[in-house]
């Protein structure tokens, strides 16, 4: 790893200031477990000159419920969040996307806010500085992405976000996009639909490089916990989902009133299935429907040499969640 | 860039107060293994994956490869050295001896550590409870047969003794 200066900041205004003044590039660490990654790797093209310690400021680390709604902390750990009772009760496609979330050890470390604002993990944009040198990607500003002629198969299935194939590898994302979340930073408050981009560079979110998560929102259930998240992944713990689902759906008088669903790790951005929520307005969710929505939900899919397997556990994840759901 | 080279930082490791001057950027595990003498733990991926390097941070189970040493001012540390007292042998410990928890042994201090959380949160954990929360400790041996027996014996033995 290369040396950085690291500050402590001692709150939010404090750690704006402080990346603010920084003459190179300058990073948040919270749980870190994304970032030492990076950081290890040298990912970056300018390295960080320095990093920014939020762990120091106090109050940022709540699960908390005001008027129905989930207030979650920057600072909440994923373990925190997959083991609190109310979550698991009101909110259980949250606190199962945070429970599937790495591993154990990892958990206990990374924060929400650090899992949805999380680098892809495409393997030429990661490629270590240590071995023969990084590769200058898409991503980072090079001329082409070498995943399309390269080893592709836990890349995009529907297609490319300004020519890179990467894919946005949160579990909690689709978990937060279903719930209809809402971001709150140091500058504004983001709904979670316009929350994930790929189309700014390397990062994969809105955020200015100044501006910091602090809290992130989801409102009450409209009718009952009908939320749902489901991963598919080599190790059962550990790994980043190759597809991974959630939905949530408002059900009265046994029919769906309307739907969220959200497939994750198939697209650049977590990607909404808009044809399968509008298939099941209106209509009572049974085992043929729930099969129709995810045909559906990959209608438009567009798979590449090597991961067309994708496609078929993205079309049944979708009709395995949505069954979870009720 | 490079004012301030070292900190002092004071981390409590075992139950005893180390001053140590580190970079910003080593890592827990490097200044626990070369500054601090706990070779115990083990960085073998260096990303986390692989849980060698696990010890308990105020009782919470994270991989020091993957914190920053400075970070880590005034807290309390826990390594797989700390485990026996006066020689005599961890629960936990006997149990891995017992049940042929470690082949190479290059996991054990990571599962050990990791298995010591998990007991303190929850004294008699089923099955799919332990293989969860050992999920974030490897063993190339492949030995969690022995591993799981290990931990359940560990539990039982620890349940008597409370």
């Amino acid at each position: 790893m290369r040396r950085f200066n690291h500050f402590n900041a001692s709150t939010m205004e404090n750690a704006v200031s402080l990346l603010n003044e920084s003459e190179g590039p300058a990073y948040v660490i919270a749980g870190g477990s994304d970032l030492m990654g990076c950081l290890k790797d040298n990912l970056w093209i300018e390295a960080p000159e320095r990093v920014v310690n939020l762990k120091t400021i106090p109050g940022l680390k709540y699960i908390l419920v005001e008027d129905g709604d989930l207030h979650l902390g920057a600072l909440a750990t994923l373990t925190e969040i997959a083991e609190s009772d109310t979550v698991k009760l009101q909110w259980p496609g949250l606190a199962e996307a945070a429970r599937r979330t790495a591993s154990p050890l990892l958990r206990n470390m990374g924060t929400i806010a650090g899992n949805i604002c999380q680098e892809n993990r495409c393997w030429y944009f990661r490629y270590p500085d240590k071995i023969g040198g990084r590769i200058d990607c898409v991503r980072k500003g090079g001329k082409r992405c070498l995943a399309v002629p390269g080893d592709h198969r836990f890349h995009s299935i529907f297609g490319a976000v300004n020519k890179c194939i990467a894919v946005n590898p949160s579990d909690t994302a689709p978990a937060l996009v279903v719930l209809d979340a809402t971001v709150k930073t140091t500058k504004r408050e983001i709904p979670i639909d316009e929350f994930f981009t790929a189309e700014m560079g390397a990062q994969s979110t809105v955020l200015d490089r100044d501006e910091i998560v602090t809290e992130i929102v989801v409102p009450a259930p409209q009718a009952g916990p009908n939320s749902a998240f489901r991963k598919i992944a080599y190790r059962k713990s550990i790994d980043f989902a190759l597809v991974n689902c959630a939905a949530a759906l408002v059900i009265r008088d046994g029919k769906v009133e309307s739907a969220r669903i959200c497939l994750n790790a198939v697209y650049n951005n977590p990607r909404r299935c808009e044809a399968s929520e509008e298939l099941l307005k209106g209509r009572e969710l049974t085992e043929e429907l729930a099969q129709e929505a995810g045909r559906l939900a990959v209608a438009e899919a567009k798979p590449l040499l090597q991961n067309g397997f994708k496609v078929q556990m993205a079309k049944t994840i979708v009709s395995d969640t949505l069954m979870d759901c009720i | 860039m490079n004012e301030n080279r070292k900190q002092l930082i004071h981390l409590t490791v075992n139950g005893e107060v180390q001053s140590v001057a580190v970079e910003s950027h080593w890592t827990l595990s490097r200044v626990l293994r070369n500054d601090c003498g706990h070779t115990g733990l083990k960085e073998a991926c260096g990303e986390g994956a692989c849980g060698a390097c696990t010890v308990l941070i105020d009782g919470v189970a994270v991989p020091s490869c993957m914190v920053l040493a400075v970070e880590q001012e005034g807290k309390s540390i826990e390594t797989v050295e700390g485990l026996s007292k006066n020689g005599v042998l961890h629960p936990i410990q006997e149990a891995w001896l017992e049940e042929y928890g470690a082949q190479c042994g290059f996991c054990s201090p990571g599962m050990i550590m990791s298995t010591k959380a998990l007991l303190a949160k929850n004294p008699d954990p089923t099955e799919d409870e332990i293989k969860e929360a050992l999920g974030g400790n490897i063993c190339i041996c492949n030995n969690y047969e022995h591993i799981i027996n290990a931990v359940r014996s560990a539990a039982k033995k620890m349940r008597e003794k409370a």
